[in-house]
């Protein structure tokens, strides 16, 4: 299972020129459609609030039940699905580029399942609503943990990486069901919410600690760009200059899974965005270089907002959770891929 | 992989292999019956194997409540997991055989996740409340799930290992958050399916049994049609061409048996996870890599494995127990990541 990921250092001058010129008019694409989608989101709903007064309330001026919806209730909501869903898609990439293998993602290898066991255990202790998105890290990285013990040796083999992924998910799901089956019907539903992903109820303080993190852990994958770019080049390069691929690998997995883990935190395992968005970016932009990087967060940020707006206002259906509408988006997604990756795959490797 | 034992030549060698089989065939079916005496003796409360006797011979008092406990909860209950243990095992091996692949059950196929998204979807819009109603629903779900599963990996050309359980992964995902969403949409529905969805053998009779038998019987009948050309299918399809083996059509039929088998499993006793993969492994570690001694192999095995499972969920939180489903997936999470790690190798 390899791709070929052309690596941006060889790309002849002109055609890195070209493609740094359309990746800028993308982002600046993306940067207007996600301050369009943040004014849709401030601004719709129950009360109506015209945008422009919409924003003043987010800043407190304006009158008092403007600002308390938009405080309150709306702007948390647009800004957790936001970060997330940016912290969601470059970990993805991230993923994908560190394991060459365009299946690779948070919800594949079952960090983001962790996530969900994490959070619905320490509702299952009856510890408070504030702790929920420290536990829902916790399992992340617990999910990690016994990933890297079973599958954890080379890079190469991303089959097993996956299995082992599904089993991992398979044994926290089962201590999942375990507590599910075991609450009362209510805490059932609030365990539930937190096996799909979504957005409800959303407090400001998760806001500014989960922002906070995720916000210096994409700050620390944009530094480390040119590490990846390095390790592109394959071990015996990177070795050459001067990298040591296998300590390298492992320190930008760890913040790959720590930034999928604080994304989860915020709003449960919601599926599918870090697998499509690099895929969509690679299709769009051409091969990564930072900027691509930098798409892929944006993207994801749109993605995941726009879906939160989907469920809310276009459907029919109140409460659908954000992770079914997106695993609903995401499955064709990922098996065009599987096919498209198959045909020329079955010839050359067997 | 799968590997097929030549035939030996005749003479002592054979023999003894015979014999060694032989003594293993009824080595297991002493621990089968180890686990059926266990399913009925132990529980939340436990009865002395004589009572046990007493109660299976007619001959116990009417007022004995262990008697009674017995012939009314634990025969239907034994009944039931050694029934869907065996299909379950059964299913595993077939469908580990026909697509070559190691990890190919059930679960891995979405044939689990297909069967609870139809019986949440029904619970939810008809009204249901009994696991009896839930059977035809359930064998609807399996059936578009499973054939889903496969077409998609068809459609990526050769029945590719990782691809199938990739794909089967895939739409056991989507399900699974269909499911959710419905459950969180309606409280009502949540309670009423939470407890069927984590897989079970309590609080069902034997009326859950008897809808999904001719799917079993046809479905067993199928298997062992088919196990035959199973091994010559392990050579790789070419070979098999070759051999005189019209693969399309084994294929076919193995999948059928296949769903039938899983399908009537899961109708019954709920989405119990591992059985199929599991039981096909430690057999084939017993009785060696030939479809023909590997079959009845797993129908033993693969209900050892359930019955003992359910025991141990009765026994390890006393009075109250844990759901068979849950121990199976407790305890076959561990053996998938090794299975996983050895296949990889």
């Amino acid at each position: 299972m390899t791709t070929t990921i052309t690596s941006p250092l060889r790309a002849p001058g002109s055609a890195r020129l070209r493609q740094r010129r359309r990746t800028l008019l993308l982002c600046l694409f993306t940067l207007a459609l996600l301050v369009t989608l943040t004014a849709v989101g401030l601004s719709t709903g129950e009360l109506s609030i015209p945008p422009l007064t919409a924003l003043r309330a987010l800043f407190g001026f304006g009158d008092s039940g403007d600002v308390l919806v938009v405080q309150q209730f709306r702007a948390p909501r647009v800004l957790a699905a936001l970060i997330a869903g940016a912290g969601l898609a470059v970990s993805g990439a991230l993923l994908q580029r560190l394991f060459r293998n365009p299946l690779a993602s948070p919800d594949v290898v079952g960090v983001t399942g962790g996530a969900s066991f994490g959070a619905v255990l320490l509702l299952a202790l009856g510890a408070s609503q504030l702790l929920v998105p420290l536990a829902a890290l916790g399992g992340g990285l617990i999910a990690a943990g016994l990933l890297g013990a079973f599958a954890w040796r080379s890079r190469a083999a991303v089959g097993r990486l996956v299995l082992v992924g599904l089993a991992v998910q398979s044994g926290l799901a089962a201590a999942v069901n375990l507590m599910i089956v075991r609450f009362p019907a209510e805490l059932a539903s609030s365990a539930l919410q937190w096996t799909t992903g979504s957005l409800y109820g959303r407090t400001w303080t998760e806001i500014w600690v989960g922002g906070g993190t995720i916000t210096v852990a994409l700050t620390a994958v944009l530094l480390l760009d040119r590490r990846v770019a390095v390790l592109d080049l394959g071990d015996d390069s990177a070795g050459g200059l001067g990298l040591r691929p296998d300590r390298a690998r492992l320190q930008l997995l760890l913040l790959a899974i720590t930034l999928a883990s604080l994304a989860a935190a915020l709003t449960g395992p919601v599926g599918f965005v870090a697998l499509a968005v690099p895929h969509l970016v690679r299709f769009l932009a051409g091969p990564p270089t930072p900027a691509t990087l930098a798409l892929c967060g944006l993207l994801g940020a749109v993605l995941l907002l726009g879906a939160d707006l989907t469920v809310l206002h276009l459907l029919p259906i109140a409460g659908l959770p954000v992770g079914a509408m997106t695993a609903t988006l995401g499955a064709p997604w990922l098996l065009v891929l599987m096919i498209r990756q198959g045909r020329p795959m079955n010839r050359s490797t067997r | 992989m799968l590997r097929i034992d030549l035939p030996a030549p005749a003479g002592p060698a054979q023999r003894s292999l015979t014999a060694r089989r032989t003594l293993l065939f009824a080595l297991s079916l002493c621990v089968l019956l180890l686990c059926l005496a266990a399913s009925l003796a132990l529980g939340s409360r436990s009865v002395p194997l004589s009572t046990v006797f007493d109660a299976l011979s007619g001959s116990a008092k009417p007022t004995d409540t262990g008697a009674q406990v017995v012939t009314g909860l634990r025969v239907p209950r034994t009944v039931l997991g050694l029934v869907v243990g065996a299909a379950l095992g059964a299913a595993g091996a077939i469908a580990q055989g026909a697509t070559r692949n190691p990890l190919a059950s059930p679960t891995t196929l979405g044939i689990n996740a297909g069967a609870s998204f139809a019986v949440v979807t029904a619970v939810y819009a008809l009204h249901l409340s009994q696991p009896v109603q839930y059977v035809w629903f359930a064998v609807a779900g399996a059936t578009v799930a499973a054939l889903a599963a496969h077409a998609m990996a068809r459609q990526s050309g050769d029945l590719d290992p990782t691809k199938l359980a990739l794909g089967g992964t895939v739409l056991a995902a989507v399900l699974t958050s269909w499911t959710s969403a419905l459950m969180l949409f309606s409280r009502r529905t949540l309670d009423e399916a939470r407890f069927w969805l984590v897989g079970s053998l309590d609080g069902r009779g034997l009326e859950v049994l008897t809808p999904v038998l001719p799917l079993l019987v046809l479905g067993l009948v199928l298997a062992t049609a088919v196990s035959p050309a199973l091994n010559a299918l392990a050579l790789g399809d070419e070979a098999a061409q070759a051999l005189g083996v019209p693969v399309a059509r084994i294929r076919a039929t193995a999948g059928l048996s296949v769903v039938l088998l899983a399908a009537g499993a899961v109708a019954a006793a709920g989405p119990v996870a591992f059985v199929g993969l599991a039981a096909p492994h430690l057999c084939r570690r017993v009785f060696g890599n030939d479809h023909r001694l590997l079959l009845p192999g797993c129908l033993i095995g693969g209900a050892i494995l359930l019955l003992a499972a359910d025991v141990t969920g009765r026994l390890v939180i006393r009075p109250s127990e844990l759901e068979v489903g849950i121990v199976t997936a407790f305890l076959g999470a561990p053996l998938l990541a090794l299975l996983a790690r050895r296949a990889a190798r």
